[in-house]
C-alpha cells in the first residue's frame, strides 16, 4: 500500500526548493568530508614510506605494519586492551542483563528511578568517573592500581548500555509467549531457556559487543585508574609525544577496522532479532 | 434419558463453583458456577469486558481466583500453575514462539513432557495433518498467513492431547471469509479429536454457527446458559435477547378485548397476546424474521400496529425494512426468495404498512 510517496511529490513546491536542496545537499556533502577526512588521511599515512608522514606522498609501504607487529610494547598494551575488554564485557552483560529484567519485570514502584540511575552514567563525563574512581580506590579502599581498577571504570558506562540496549528489547517482548511456554508445560525455568532468552538473545549479543568496542578505546577513565600497565590507547598517547610515528597510524588503522568490524557484526545481530519481532506482529 | 447420560460421565470436564475474581475493587466475575461436560464446544459469550477472557485465564491457570472453586475433570485445581494442569490454550494472537519452526513450535509441549523423540515426530506429523498443514513443518510462523498461524497454534495445542481446549477468540484477526472458512474447520476438528473445546467469542454468529452450548455473559455473570436454539429463541431476558441476533422490544399493555387477549401499543395498534399472557403493561419481543408486513386496506382479525416504511436496505439474500409506528421502530427482515419472484411483492420507502405477527412468534419479557 506504501507505495513510497515522498512529501516533495505531492505538495505544491517553492520555486526556490531545488536551489536550496542543492545547497543543502552540497553542505551535507561538506559535513561528510570533515566528519572522515581525517580518518582517511590516518589510513593513508599508515602506508606512507616516509617515517615522518605528511604531504607529498613519498611512496606506499605496509613496512609499519610488520614494524607494529614486532613492536613488543604494543603486544603487551594489546594484550592487557583484550584483557580489560573482555573482562568488562562479560560482566557489563551478565549484570546489565540482570538489572534490564528486574527494571523491566520487577513490579518494584523504583523500576522509573532505577531506570535513570542504571543509565544516568552515560552522561555522566569520564573525568568524573575517572577521579571520583581514583579517589575512591586510593582513598577510601587503600586499593592498588591495575588492570582490575580499569574493568571497574569501564563497567560504570558499559553496563548502562547493555541495561539500556536489553532493556528496550524486554519491553517489546510478547509476554503471551511466556504464557504460551507455561501452557505447554514449561517450567518458568524452561520458559526462560528455550523462549525468553533465545528471543533476547540478540540484544544481549549486542550489548556484549558494544562492551567490547567502547571499552577497547576508551582514554579518559582508563588514564585516572590505571597502573603501571599500558592499553591500546594509553599506549598511543605515549608515542605520540614523540611525534606521530607511521608506526602508530597502523595500529589506528587496525583498531578502527576491528572496532567497525565488531559493530557490524553487533547491528547484524540485532537486526536478525527484528525479524522475529515483526513476526510478532504478523 | 437425562439420568443415563448423567450417570455415564460422572465427571464434568471443567467446573467452576462460586468462582469470584477481583481486581482492586472491580469485580470481573461475580459468583459465576458453570458446568462443562466432556467432548462439549462449549462457548462463552459477551461483549468486551464481560468477565469471557477472565473465565478463560482462570481455567488456563493465568490468573489466581479471588474465591470459589475450579475443577478439572473432577480434580480441583485452583492452586495449579498452568504447566501441571490437563488444558491448553489456543492465543488471541496465536502466540507462536517466533525463532520455532512450525514443527519445532508443535513439538514444544511434548518435548516438555520429555516423551521420546520418535513419538514426538510422529505426533507432530499427526496433528499438522489433521489442521491440514502437512509440509509446512520447516516454516516459521513469520512465512505463515494468519489462518495458517492459528492452525499451527492450534495442532500446538491440541498434541498436548489435553482434557479441554481453551481458544481465546481465535478467530478475531481474520478477515471475514477465512474466519467463515475457519468455523467450519474448527467444528470439524472438534469432531475428530473430540476434546472439550472453550471457546471465548463476542461474535454472537460465530457463537452460534459452532458451540454445542453457549453462555452469554455480562457484568461478571452469567445470563444464560443452554443451546444456540435455545438461548436465541428462547433468551432469558432482555440483554440475551439484544445480544444474540436482533430483537424489537415493544412495549404496551395486554388486555382482554372480546373475550381474547390482545397486546395493546399506546395509540390503535393491537396485536394478538401471546399465549399464557396475564393482564397488566409488559413488554414484548419479537425477533425481526418474525415480523410480517401487509397493506393497511386488508381486512384481518388481528388489527395490528399501523406504520410508515422509514427505511429499506437491500442485503443480498435478504431485505431489512424499518416501520415507525407509534410504538417506535420496528424491524422486519424478510428473506430473498419470498420478495420479488414469488409474489412480485416489493415495499417502497414512504408506504403505509400494517405491522403484525403470529401471537406466539413473539414473547412477553421480564423487565
Amino acid at each position: 500500500m506504501a507505495r513510497g510517496i515522498s512529501a516533495l511529490e505531492t505538495m505544491p513546491v517553492s520555486p526556490y526548493a531545488r536551489l536550496t536542496r542543492a545547497i543543502l545537499g552540497v553542505l551535507a556533502g561538506a559535513i561528510l568530508i570533515f566528519l572522515y577526512l581525517p580518518i582517511v588521511f590516518l589510513i593513508l599515512f599508515s602506508f606512507e614510506k616516509s617515517d615522518s608522514p605528511g604531504f607529498p606522498i613519498t611512496g606506499l609501504t605496509t613496512h609499519w605494519y610488520e614494524a607494529m607487529l614486532a613492536d613488543s610494547g604494543i603486544h603487551t598494551a594489546l594484550l592487557n586492551s583484550v584483557e580489560v575488554a573482555l573482562v568488562t564485557a562479560f560482566l557489563a552483560t551478565v549484570i546489565g542483563t540482570m538489572a534490564a529484567f528486574a527494571l523491566v519485570r520487577g513490579r518494584t514502584r523504583f523500576a522509573g528511578t532505577g531506570r535513570l540511575l542504571f543509565t544516568l552514567p552515560i552522561m555522566i563525563p569520564g573525568v568524573l568517573i575517572g577521579i571520583g574512581l581514583l579517589i575512591f580506590v586510593r582513598r577510601a579502599l587503600d586499593l592498588k592500581l591495575g588492570l582490575h581498577t580499569v574493568v571497574a571504570g569501564h563497567l560504570v558506562f558499559t553496563t548502562s548500555f547493555v541495561v539500556l540496549i536489553v532493556a528496550a528489547r524486554l519491553q517489546g517482548f510478547d509476554r503471551r509467549l511466556e504464557w504460551a511456554a507455561a501452557d505447554l508445560g514449561a517450567s518458568s525455568r524452561q520458559t526462560l531457556r528455550y523462549i525468553v532468552l533465545p528471543l533476547i538473545a540478540p540484544a544481549i549479543i549486542a550489548g556484549a559487543l558494544l562492551s567490547v568496542t567502547l571499552s577497547i578505546d576508551e582514554f579518559v577513565i582508563t588514564f585516572f585508574t590505571i597502573g603501571p600497565q599500558l592499553t591500546l590507547p594509553l599506549y598511543i598517547y605515549t608515542q605520540i609525544k614523540f611525534g606521530v610515528t607511521p608506526e602508530v597510524n597502523a595500529l589506528a588503522t587496525v583498531i578502527l577496522v576491528v572496532t567497525l568490524s565488531v559493530f557490524a557484526i553487533g547491528s547484524l545481530v540485532l537486526s536478525s532479532g527484528r525479524r522475529f519481532r515483526r513476526r510478532e506482529a504478523g | 434419558m437425562d439420568s443415563i447420560l448423567a450417570e455415564s460421565t460422572p465427571t464434568s470436564a471443567i467446573e467452576l463453583r462460586h468462582v469470584t475474581k477481583r481486581y482492586g475493587d472491580t469485580v470481573a466475575l461475580d459468583d459465576v458456577s458453570m458446568t462443562i461436560e466432556p467432548g462439549e464446544f462449549f462457548c462463552l459469550l459477551g461483549p468486551s469486558g464481560c468477565g469471557k477472557t477472565t473465565t478463560l485465564n482462570l481455567i488456563g491457570g493465568f490468573i489466581p481466583m479471588s474465591s470459589g472453586e475450579l475443577r478439572i475433570e473432577g480434580r480441583m485445581v485452583n492452586d495449579l500453575p498452568p504447566h501441571k494442569r490437563n488444558v491448553n490454550t489456543v492465543f488471541q494472537n496465536y502466540a507462536l514462539f517466533p525463532h520455532m519452526t512450525v514443527a519445532q513450535n508443535i513439538a514444544f509441549g511434548l518435548r516438555m513432557e520429555k516423551l521420546p523423540a520418535a513419538e514426538i515426530t510422529s505426533r507432530t506429523g499427526e496433528y499438522l495433518e489433521l489442521v491440514g498443514l502437512a509440509g509446512f513443518d520447516k516454516r516459521l510462523p513469520s512465512e505463515m498467513s494468519g489462518g495458517q498461524q492459528q492452525r499451527v497454534a492450534l495442532a500446538r495445542a491440541l498434541a498436548k492431547r489435553p482434557a479441554v481446549l481453551l481458544l481465546d477468540e481465535p478467530l478475531g484477526a481474520l478477515d471475514l471469509k477465512l474466519r467463515k472458512h475457519m468455523q467450519t474447520e474448527l467444528s470439524r476438528i472438534h469432531r475428530q479429536v473430540g476434546t472439550t473445546f472453550v471457546f471465548v467469542t463476542h461474535d454472537q454468529e460465530e457463537a452460534l454457527s459452532m458451540a454445542t452450548r453457549i453462555a452469554i455473559m455480562s457484568g461478571g455473570n452469567v445470563m444464560q446458559t443452554g443451546t444456540p436454539r435455545e438461548v436465541y429463541d428462547h433468551p432469558a431476558g432482555r440483554f440475551v435477547a439484544n445480544f444474540v441476533g436482533e430483537t424489537n422490544f415493544i412495549a404496551g399493555t395486554v388486555t382482554m378485548e372480546d373475550g381474547r387477549r390482545v397486546f395493546a401499543i399506546p395509540g390503535r395498534g393491537r396485536v394478538a397476546a401471546p399465549t399464557g399472557s396475564t393482564d397488566g403493561p409488559a413488554t414484548v419481543m419479537v425477533r425481526p424474521e418474525y415480523v410480517r408486513l401487509r397493506p393497511v386496506d386488508e381486512p384481518a382479525a388481528d388489527p395490528g400496529i399501523s406504520g410508515r416504511i422509514v427505511n429499506v436496505a437491500f442485503l443480498g439474500d435478504h431485505t431489512r425494512l424499518t416501520v415507525s409506528t407509534d410504538a417506535g421502530d420496528i424491524v422486519s427482515v424478510r428473506p430473498h426468495a419470498t420478495n420479488v419472484r414469488s409474489t412480485h411483492l416489493e415495499e417502497d420507502l414512504g408506504q403505509e404498512v400494517c405491522v403484525w405477527w403470529p401471537a406466539d412468534d413473539a414473547a412477553l419479557i421480564a423487565d
